[in-house]
């Protein structure tokens, strides 16, 4: 035995921010690449996240969520020993009109983190165009620390009923 | 400035508004107020069953966007940036979005948004939203 706190693997983490319910089917979204650091996640494209008839121009508020759900990946995997995590602030720009049918990438990165507040920055682009960013945006998520994760706390509880 | 009627008519057009089920409750020069029921579609997290903080800010916007939406001649009108701060959790409840146009001028509009479940008085987020209208 030693002290060592067991915190939850980066692979428990990928697998939980990978669950296929709630908006994160919606959006179905896979990893690319996630070392602790950063991550680069691709989302299909998705004719309901339009808002024009003709169906090929994404609502910015798609590339919003899209980035929320990236640097809520990043800040757990870059904070091992996570209790909680809530979203503070999100600043967007929107770059250009997000008009294509390829699937999105993002890229995040917790760039900084410190005992109660882990800071992110993102960018977002269609597949096979990387040099013309659709949106950056910057989000600050309030943390608390702990040997697990809350909500596996609860996950214990109900496998218990 | 078009009614609420004519106005849901013209949301109901686009495919994002549907999936957020965005519901107009009043609409004056200034203001405009949206409802969006809770729906498992928008979860955020699944253990907690809170709504998606990405999915409030698309509401947000999406609200924003309507106190502006018959401004630009042609098309509608531009997001350029958004700030929203989270205040509270959203719980799976319908949430409330009212909109204040803060600056309208010729090519920039500011509009205000804050959204909340039971209790005006406690929103779950607030944002700003600025849009360009040529």
């Amino acid at each position: 035995m030693t002290d060592e706190p067991t915190y939850i693997s980066m692979d428990q983490i990928k697998a939980l921010w990978l669950i296929r319910s709630g908006f994160h089917g919606e959006m179905n979204a896979e990893i690319i690449e996630a070392d602790g650091e950063s991550v680069l996640l691709r989302m299909p494209f998705n004719s309901s996240f339009c808002v024009d008839t003709e169906k090929d121009l994404i609502h910015g508020g798609i590339l919003t969520a899209f980035m929320d759900s990236a640097f809520g990946l990043a800040t757990m995997l870059a904070m091992p020993g996570l209790r909680t995590i809530a979203t503070l602030d999100l600043r967007i720009e929107y770059l250009r009109p997000a008009k294509s049918r390829a699937d999105l990438i993002v890229f995040a990165e917790c760039y900084r983190q410190t005992r109660h507040i882990a800071f992110n920055r993102g960018r977002v682009w269609f597949e096979g165009d990387d040099r013309n960013e659709v949106a950056m945006g910057f989000a600050s998520f309030a943390v608390t620390r702990g040997e697990n994760m809350l909500m596996f706390d609860r996950e214990d509880k109900n496998g218990e009923q | 400035m078009v009614s609420s009627k004519n106005l849901q008519n013209e949301i109901d057009k686009i495919p994002f508004f549907r999936f957020l089920d965005l519901q107009i409750m009043e609409c004056s020069d200034q203001t405009t107020t949206c409802t969006m029921p809770a729906a498992e579609r928008i979860v955020g997290n699944p253990y907690f069953k809170n709504i998606h903080g990405g999915i409030i800010a698309s509401f947000l916007e999406a609200t924003a966007s309507l106190t502006v939406f018959d401004r630009p001649v042609e098309g509608t009108p531009k997001p350029i940036n958004l700030t929203v701060n989270y205040l509270l959790p959203a719980k799976m409840k319908p949430l409330t979005c009212r909109a204040t146009i803060v600056r309208s001028g010729r090519r920039i509009a500011v509009v205000e948004a804050v959204a909340w479940q039971d209790d005006e008085e406690k929103p779950v987020a607030k944002g700003q939203f600025q849009f360009l209208l040529v």
